[in-house]
């Protein structure tokens, strides 16, 4: 039985929803990528991003499930103006098992004319059992087309030191649970700064995810951290919501200014 | 979030058996309903909401599954058969929540009811094993029993 598989599958099934992440230049705030992340299907249970791909997991279809994701993605994002760069979550496990899969994605970007430079892969993962080999060969061959790679939910679960060597990201982002509260909390502080300082040596930037207060800004400058995603500056968007926002329009625009005040009021 | 138990404070006078219609007033009962079969999760979970309880439903283990790994249920009814193959799920499903969620009552709905397919679902940790040919009302008021106690 696969029956909400094949609902999530349908033809315009999923919906697709994109959060910026921001660059912290002095007090301005600058659009630095898109996230951009899939529904399944509201009136199922896999209207639920969290059950939706727990279930895909435990059906071990991540590699079909993923190329739909990215096929939806690709498709709103190149609705959208002003060339912004995107990232794409990815389990390690289809960049393991499904050989096909740059190629495929780069098949599809073309198809939408995006560049593949402007692609970041995320990876995310929570179990092993895939092939290293293939898996290796997977990132070699989006680098090649020259799309960056991330690691996703650093400091939990799989996301851990091997996987910033097995991987090279360009990006380590942080998982909310370090980030949240950490103006109050010295061990949510110490992680932040050891993973600033990990970037730093591997050459990877940090990205903190999961920002929702102002209070919590400061950690991540005092730790050089200089990219952010969150509530506090904005939700997942629509495209329509995207566009309607402001953040695609270059620097100095209007609402960019009206976001950066959350900013403006923490100490540097 | 959602209340916490006893959500199913029993009025003076009433039977403990009867369904309890007043649940809202003390709180909501979170309910899982797992069934291969459209109808049996319409028809239960149209039944169960009536009582007063939230309810998700699930055909495939998996979607079982990936609700209860991001979901707290009070209780999970679920049908011993989900796929027709190796034809136990349920069983699985049994374990899962014993596992992760040891508060949650299970009830495993059977239509073959073989007391070998009986002493396996509770000696996973089943609650209660019903036969499916049980009317709606004597399913509810096995629930309305197993979340009395559980507070």
């Amino acid at each position: 039985m696969t029956r909400l598989l094949n609902e999530i599958l349908a033809t315009d099934a999923l919906t697709v929803v994109f959060q910026p992440v921001v660059e912290m230049i002095g007090e301005q705030l600058q659009l630095h990528m898109l996230e951009c992340l899939t529904r399944g299907p509201s009136d199922t249970n896999a209207g639920r991003a969290d059950v939706m791909f727990e279930y895909v997991r435990r059906k071990r279809v991540e590699p079909v499930v993923d190329r739909a994701c990215i096929l939806v993605g690709l498709h709103a994002a190149a609705q959208l103006p002003g060339n912004p760069h995107f990232s794409f979550n990815t389990h390690a496990s289809t960049l393991g098992r499904d050989p096909d899969f740059p190629a495929a994605l780069v098949a599809m970007a073309d198809d939408v004319g995006i560049d593949p430079s402007r692609i970041t892969i995320e990876i995310i993962e929570h179990s092993h059992g895939w092939d290293g080999v293939t898996f290796d060969r997977a990132l070699r061959s989006l680098r090649s087309f020259g799309a960056r790679i991330a690691l996703d939910d650093v400091g939990l679960g799989h996301s851990n030191y091997q996987m910033m060597i097995d991987t090279h990201p360009q990006y380590l982002k942080i998982d909310r649970y370090f980030v949240h509260g950490a103006h109050a909390d010295l061990d949510r502080r110490a992680v932040l700064d050891s993973i600033a300082q990990l970037g730093l040596k591997l050459g990877a930037r940090v990205v903190a995810e999961g920002v929702e207060e102002t209070r919590d800004l400061m950690p991540l400058t005092d730790a050089g951290i200089d990219l952010a995603q969150g509530y506090l500056f904005a939700k997942p968007l629509t495209a329509p919501e995207l566009i309607a926002s402001g953040w695609l329009q270059p620097i100095p625009a209007a609402p960019i200014e009206a976001k950066a005040r959350p900013f403006a009021a923490c100490p540097a | 979030m959602r209340l916490a138990f006893p959500a199913f404070a029993r009025k003076k006078g009433r039977s403990s058996l009867r369904p309890n219609t007043n649940l809202m007033e003390n709180g909501v009962a979170h309910i899982l309903i797992v069934d291969d079969e459209e109808t049996i999760l319409f028809a239960m979970g149209q039944y169960i909401m009536a009582q007063g309880c939230t309810v998700d439903t699930a055909r495939e283990l998996e979607e079982a599954q990936a609700l209860l790994s991001n979901i707290r249920y009070h209780l999970v009814v679920a049908d011993l058969r989900l796929s027709g193959i190796h034809g136990s799920e349920g069983l699985d499903l049994v374990a899962m929540v014993r596992e992760c969620c040891p508060s949650t009552r299970v009830i495993v709905l059977t239509a073959y009811g073989s007391a070998e397919v009986q002493q396996e679902a509770l000696h996973r940790g089943a609650d209660a094993v019903l036969h499916k040919s049980m009317p709606l009302a004597e399913v509810a008021e096995t629930a309305i029993k197993l979340l009395g106690c559980a507070a």
